[in-house]
């Protein structure tokens, strides 16, 4: 008996006889259905299919989940979530009174950006400042690069607060702008830093800033203070903490 | 009685999205002025340390930017 090449179907020999016609169309056709049905094991709409260890036979794949994506699971399609990511907003404002508190973070995420905007403090020539958790002990280092139109140097301001800026104006717009990273801010086991980097509109003195702080604490930060040098009140801006993932 | 001299902080609470305005309590009243005066002392440190520098220059009868050319 002839087979075809692909997938072994029974077909009649050119000598067969024409009265067993109707036996071997039935033949073929019944190993046509097989073979398609094991192509394509579909069922339910979204279905998918994917080559199984065996040779002509598909597994059929139902629809996944809203969100899910196809991803590889030993050795095979399979539908998975993506791990969240991503950045959240956890709390955004206006600055105010002599301190601004954002309290009770979440420890959820692996970084925090702290963004702050348009500071004006209600004294001229005061340094931005920070703090973490109200930590009002001498715990905080900082390394700073700043330079502005007439030159560049290097401080190393107080260290009961973090200098997170040049000196803020005290009246008029501010274009000031404060982007503060804190890498592995929820760590209970390592000291904390902080990426700074700052443009100050002081009009006597608009300044660049990059820094480095050091926070000497293995506590989680839940709360992030800001405030200003020797406790001017904060009259202006914004601030938006963020979550990474 | 609301002690109204004293100072205001802003509290967000980042959890409830809750935001209060209220006078500082003892502590961070007790802090706030110990800031002022770190601040103030880090000031006139600095202020000292300026005039040290001029009249160091003055001495030396050099400006500022012959000093920085100096050092490099």
């Amino acid at each position: 008996m002839a087979t075809t090449t692909n997938y072994g179907w029974t077909t009649p020999d050119d000598t067969a006889l024409v009265k067993d016609g109707a036996s071997a169309i039935r033949t073929l056709g019944s190993s046509v259905d097989t073979t398609t049905k094991a192509l394509n094991p579909s069922t339910t709409l979204g279905d998918i299919e994917y080559r199984s260890s065996t040779a002509n036979t598909n597994t059929r794949l139902g629809i996944g989940s809203s969100g899910q994506v196809l991803t590889v699971s030993g050795g095979v399609p399979a539908w998975g979530t993506v791990a969240a990511g991503g950045t959240t907003i956890l709390a955004s404002g206006s600055l105010s009174g002599t301190a601004t508190t954002i309290s009770s973070i979440s420890g959820s995420y692996i970084d925090l950006v702290l963004v702050i905007i348009g500071r004006v403090h209600g004294t001229a020539n005061k340094a931005a400042a920070m703090r973490f958790n109200g930590d009002t002990g001498f715990n905080y280092y900082t390394s700073v690069t700043y330079g502005n139109d007439t030159g560049a140097g290097i401080a190393t301001p107080p260290s009961d607060w973090l200098r997170t800026g040049g000196d803020a104006q005290a009246t008029g717009t501010s274009y000031s702008q404060e982007n503060i990273w804190i890498p592995n801010y929820a760590s209970t086991a390592i000291n904390k830093i902080a990426h700074m980097r700052s443009y100050t509109s002081n009009p006597s003195s608009p300044t660049l800033r990059h820094s480095i702080g050091y926070y000497a604490s293995t506590s989680a930060i839940t709360s992030i203070s800001i405030m200003a040098e020797s406790a001017a009140t904060l009259t202006g801006g914004t601030y938006i903490l963020y979550g990474v993932k | 009685m609301t002690n109204t001299s004293r100072p205001i902080v802003r509290i967000h609470n980042a959890e409830t999205n809750e935001i209060i305005d209220r006078e500082m309590n003892d502590a961070e009243l007790e802090a706030y002025e110990i800031q002022k005066e770190n601040d103030k002392a880090a000031a006139a440190a600095r202020a000292q340390k300026a005039a040290d520098r001029a009249a160091l220059l003055t001495q030396l009868g050099i400006t500022e930017e012959q000093a920085k050319l100096l050092l490099g």
